[in-house]
């Protein structure tokens, strides 16, 4: 089972996304809380992608039996300037609260929601992996 | 899941206590949206507002980061603000983000009705 899907930069597109996370996590028996948690996850990501990749973004859906462990895995890849994982930004409320900027918490709730998370990050390309496990314990 | 448009609706629950219910995407059009209706009430006396998310299953991080300036100008009048019928995953996008530290939550409006009245029993 696979999707693949070419996404336009157009407003609430990242809905599109998720509603494919809807049907396929469903289809492979994920709960619905583990399905919203998903839906968060990618919709986050292609945020993320839209906003610094500055173009198209293409997203795949397929399962997987990751470690004998049936899941969905979420792949989201952009074309901008790439950055480094290791520096991105750590939001934490204390951080946030009174500051002006309040943005920046794309990737703490992707990895916060989702049971496996790699980024594979170059000038050009950035691919977000994410898994999520049908019997997810988060 | 087509909760494209937000749908926010506001109300007086008691004296000092407004109401906002919302069903849709929370993004930044829906974060501002119920950022509209908490002004709103807050202009018209209200200290404490609730927000019920009942028919609100997916969010997004901008929605919420209005939410958080929703929060900081209520405690800067030394308000409060409380959420009710929300999903597990809102539930836990509001703690990572800082929400529920600072906001109440409960299950749905009778109880955060009970809490408002000081019935500690909910």
């Amino acid at each position: 089972m696979e999707a693949v899907l070419h996404l336009p930069v157009v407003p609430n597109v990242e809905l599109v996304a998720a509603k494919a996370v809807e049907t396929l996590g469903g289809a492979l028996g994920m709960s619905q809380t583990h399905v919203e948690a998903a839906s968060v996850a990618i919709v986050e990501a292609c945020l993320n992608a839209i906003e610094h990749g500055g173009g198209p973004i293409t997203v795949r859906l397929r399962d997987d039996d990751h470690a004998a462990k049936p899941c969905l895995v979420i792949e989201v890849e952009d074309h901008g300037h790439g950055f480094d994982p290791a520096k991105a930004p750590k939001n934490s409320p204390s951080r946030v609260l009174g500051s002006a900027s309040k943005r920046g918490w794309g990737l703490t709730l992707i990895r916060e929601l989702m049971d496996e998370v790699q980024i594979q990050s170059e000038p050009g390309k950035t691919v977000v992996l994410m898994r999520k496990y049908v019997e997810s314990a988060i | 899941m087509n909760e494209e448009q937000i749908k926010v609706s506001s109300d007086l629950m008691s004296e000092g206590v407004g109401l906002i219910s919302a069903a849709g995407y929370i993004n930044n059009e829906g974060g501002q949206a119920i950022a509209d209706a908490a002004t709103g009430l807050i202009d018209q006396g209200c200290n404490t507002l609730l927000i019920d998310l009942e028919g609100t299953r997916i969010i997004n991080s901008i929605g919420v980061s209005i939410l958080l300036e929703i929060l900081e100008k209520l405690m800067d009048e030394k308000g409060k603000l409380a959420f009710c019928n929300l999903t597990p995953t809102i539930s836990k996008t509001f703690e990572i983000m800082g929400l529920v530290q600072y906001a109440s939550v409960y299950p749905d409006q009778e109880a955060a009705r009970a809490a408002f009245e000081g019935d500690t029993s909910v």
